[in-house]
């Protein structure tokens, strides 16, 4: 039986009160918060990196005067003279041209070389957690020898010895970046492995192979392609810092990096040589950033909320 | 505690013997006789023979693998062509105005990155701590030789306050350091704010909070030190690739360091020069990376007193 | 009739999720007099710890929203958030679920335990301090407590932690303990234990217990009064041997026969006992 309780009498309600969750309390709540940050960062960060995908990819079609075109009569034009947006440089050439066209390269470099340390990471990787044994060990050690190194030397020794050429270049971008695929991919590997759906596949008679190829790798690749765009941010960044030291790709344009050191001579009097390809250079980056981060934000709060 | 040290060295060892090899076995790769490089344009087909000889360029690779590697234990890598003196006495000369330019970056790092960092995780996700992020993501989204730029022509061409270049006194450190230091502080600042925001919502917080420890003890003492090992742990790590921002910045600021000095030696296919400074700098960051795993011990007592006391 | 040590009046608690407003505790009123021990027995889901942590503040700003009055003595904290500063730890002190998360991994048992002693008596000296902070440990039987001191949370066993934490409980000196399913993360021979230290503890101090659990075992063990939860709500409340021996909800009747019986065992197999 229930008791009422003790204490002097009291009015109490009998069924649900009203709710007492006001406007503001919703729009101060963590979760409206989140939600509204991470579509924020993810509109931004779409547009940044359209703002300069877009132009580059249409460079050849958009009505410019061509990235080597010279034209000493017009040297180091401030942006906005004679149609010229960026300006021009010291020999006359279009400034955005060469930015667009450079950027073709850049871009490409970049993307393929992202592929490529993509591939090696996500293989080694899943091949090191679900098999384990001597293959994680040599993987293992392989992983931290790389990240104890002063990388850039050695890109810039490959580079030096072999040449500037694009398959050079994005075979030395995709080195620098395949242990930190790698490693992503082990640890979320390692962990799948343990699930239970991969003791059942083993028990139906599946070989391993199989099952890592068929049922582990898509459940880990979803994750793991987060961590590629970011790569590209990085590698993007790494290809212009080679490419400004001198050892990036001339043919067929001068990448991003190039144009700067070109332009560095410059500064003082035509500060637009150096800046505007360099703000090219952190909207992409920043864009992709941006991007990677809010899916980043949106895939946490969907694990915890399914927790 | 003695056999985990072992294996360390000897990980650390074995990482730089494989650094080097790789560096040997690619210079032997490529095409260009080094010898004709050293002699210059000039040079006849004897003066070459005589520079092959004295070089032992002439004896077999494998000879010159085994030469290579006494050379390293004895502390003998050779000349440098273009210095003309030995190779490692000019990386070992230079070596420390770079350790002096990465050391000012970490230092400018933490004093900036830690109350960084706290301020974005006492905020999390209010519109505030948002900007902060944005402007975290662009400091480690430019290229660091164009933030170098930037910074070098406002402070030291348009408002000449610092120094452009070299090391002529203290003032030339501040900024290349700061240049470096751009992207290490976003980074580490990010870092430091999602251990924060771990920390502040772990369940140990809670229940000091319900025993009435201060909101400022809560973060300070309780958050901070929690979060500090992780923070610290990563400052060490990353050093090795702030090595990397730190060639790129030497370059823009005509640092004296060992960065500017290898692309130099690439530019003039100073082989040995290269090798030098690829082994000095490979130990250096190998061995700081030694230093911080050994470290960690010392900071985690869950690590340093693993057993279990039976009570 | 003493006065109420806590005094919960509607308390109702909304939660702003992802998926939408939940309405994790619905109006539950409940109240806790010197010397009681007043139990919230529920499935998981039901708001039971909810109710506690909502009693002790320690629900986010940002998460919840909270209404009705939550009264000790004198002071509503819902009415005043900023009261519970003075409430926590001094008037009211919280046990946790899990001991083995529930102290900071990097500071000593002693230094949490001292800085919770000088929380409560600011003007002792470190020594003295300490001392108390001894007798706090030998007062919930840890043995060997000035060793403990310097020991770190991860070398000692779920059980000791438990203790350490009642003991960190009883530094603020509380009338009131809100022990949120304190056993539930210990192994069954060393619940006992923590249980009894407990009773012990209320009979010689009477201070006031609010029990949170799922385990009628325990409830049964402790409690004077008992309240059964069930989706943000009192199903029925009452002494604790009228609502065990006499449930008279229908969701009470299916708690409490979901525990197993032992029957004897039959020759073909089926087991006797189960449904009462």
């Amino acid at each position: 039986m229930s008791t009422t309780h003790p204490g002097p009498a009291r009015v109490q309600r009998s069924g649900p009160g009203p709710s007492a969750v006001t406007p503001k309390h919703l729009a101060r709540a963590k979760i409206t918060r989140q939600r509204r940050g991470s579509r924020l960062k993810l509109w931004a960060g779409l547009v940044c990196t359209l703002v300069v995908v877009i132009p580059v990819a249409l460079a050849r079609v958009l009505p410019l005067p061509g990235p080597d075109q010279q034209d000493l009569a017009s040297r180091r034009l401030a942006p906005f003279t004679d149609g010229h947006l960026f300006g021009t440089d010291q020999l006359g050439r279009d400034l955005l041209s060469r930015v667009l066209h450079g950027g073709q390269v850049s871009l490409l470099v970049g993307l393929l070389a992202v592929v490529v340390s993509g591939l090696i990471g996500i293989v080694l990787g899943a091949a090191a957690g679900y098999f384990g044994g001597w293959i994680d060990t040599v993987v293992s050690r392989l992983l931290e020898a790389q990240l104890s190194l002063p990388l850039l030397m050695m890109l810039l020794l490959v580079v030096a010895l072999f040449g500037p050429s694009i398959p050079v270049i994005t075979f030395v971008i995709a080195i620098a970046q395949w242990p930190e695929v790698a490693r992503l991919t082990r640890s979320l590997v390692l962990v799948e492995r343990e699930k239970p759906y991969v003791a059942a596949a083993r028990v139906l008679g599946l070989h391993r192979l199989a099952i890592l190829l068929r049922h582990v790798l898509p459940n880990v690749v979803k994750q793991a392609s987060l961590v590629v765009l970011l790569l590209l941010a990085q590698a993007v960044l790494l290809e212009s810092a080679l490419s400004y030291l001198g050892a990036g790709p001339q043919r067929p344009f001068a990448t991003w990096g190039r144009i700067i050191s070109d332009g560095q001579d410059y500064i003082t009097t035509s500060w637009w040589m150096v800046t505007l390809p360099g703000l090219v250079i952190v909207a992409l980056v920043v864009g992709v950033n941006l991007l990677g981060d809010g899916l980043r934000d949106r895939a946490r709060r969907r694990k915890v909320s399914t927790s | 505690m003695a056999p985990y040290l072992f294996k360390r060295l000897g990980q650390s060892v074995l990482t730089v013997f494989l650094t080097i090899s790789t560096v040997f076995v690619l210079i032997r790769m490529a095409s260009g006789d080094p010898a004709a490089a050293y002699a210059g344009p000039l040079a006849t087909t004897e003066d070459l023979a005589k520079i092959r000889a004295a070089f032992g360029l002439d004896r077999s690779v494998v000879e010159q693998y085994l030469l290579f590697l006494k050379g390293i234990l004895t502390g003998d890598l050779g000349t440098s062509y273009s210095f003309r003196s030995p190779a490692l006495d000019v990386v070992l000369d230079r070596l420390p105005f770079t350790i002096t330019l990465a050391v000012a970056a970490i230092l400018i790092t933490t004093l900036v990155s830690v109350p960084l960092g706290v301020w974005m995780a006492r905020r999390a996700d209010t519109g505030r701590e948002l900007g902060a992020n944005v402007v975290t993501i662009a400091g480690q989204s430019m290229p660091d030789f164009w933030s170098g730029i930037m910074l070098l022509t406002v402070f030291a061409v348009l408002i000449p306050v610092l120094p452009a270049s070299g090391f002529a006194t203290w003032g030339g450190l501040v900024l290349p350091a700061l240049t470096v230091a751009i992207l290490q502080i976003a980074l580490i600042s990010r870092l430091v704010r999602s251990e924060m925001a771990k920390n502040l919502t772990a369940p140990y917080l809670t229940v000091a909070r319900s025993r009435g420890v201060s909101e400022r003890a809560l973060v300070w003492r309780y958050a901070m030190t929690n979060s500090s090992i992780p923070v610290v742990t990563a400052l060490g790590t990353r050093f090795a690739s702030m090595l990397n921002g730190v060639v790129v910045v030497e370059v823009v600021f005509a640092w004296p360091g060992v960065g500017s000095l290898v692309v130099r030696a690439l530019e003039t296919r100073d082989y040995p020069l290269i090798q030098a400074t690829v082994l000095v700098t490979a130990a250096l960051a190998v061995t700081v990376q030694l230093l911080v795993d050994l470290a960690y011990p010392l900071l985690d007592p869950r690590v340093r007193l693993g057993k279990k006391v039976s009570a | 009739m003493s006065a109420a040590l806590l005094d919960v009046v509607d308390l109702q608690v909304e939660l702003i999720t992802a998926g939408g407003v939940v309405r994790a505790v619905d109006g539950v009123s409940f109240t806790i007099g010197e010397g009681e021990t007043v139990t919230v027995i529920g499935e998981s889901g039901s708001g039971k710890s909810t109710t506690a942590m909502a009693v002790l503040g320690l629900l986010p700003d940002d998460l919840a929203v909270l209404s009705g009055s939550v009264r000790f003595g004198d002071t509503d904290v819902i009415a005043e958030p900023g009261a519970l500063r003075a409430v926590r730890g001094r008037t009211v002190s919280l046990i946790p679920q899990d001991p083995m998360t529930a102290l900071s991994p990097v500071h000593t048992i002693g230094r949490q335990l001292v800085e919770a002693v000088r929380l409560r008596r600011p003007e002792l000296a470190k020594r003295d301090a300490e001392a108390r902070a001894v007798e706090l440990l030998d007062l919930v039987h840890v043995p060997r407590s000035t060793e403990q001191l310097g020991r770190y949370p991860h070398q000692l066993s779920g059980g000791m932690l438990q203790r350490v934490l009642i003991a960190i409980a009883l530094a603020g000196e509380p009338r009131l303990l809100v022990a949120d399913e304190p056993t539930s993360a210990l192994d069954v021979t060393v619940q006992a234990g923590i249980l009894g230290l407990l009773l012990e503890l209320q009979e010689s101090t009477g201070i006031g217990i609010l029990m949170i659990t799922h385990d009628l075992g325990v409830a049964r063990l402790v409690s004077d009064r008992i309240h059964v939860m069930r989706d943000g709500r009192f199903v029925e409340s009452g002494d604790v041997e009228a609502v065990v021996d006499h449930p008279s909800h229908e969701y009470t009747r299916k708690l409490l026969s979901a525990v197993p019986v032992l029957g004897p065992w039959d020759e073909d197999g089926t087991a006797a006992g189960g449904d009462r």
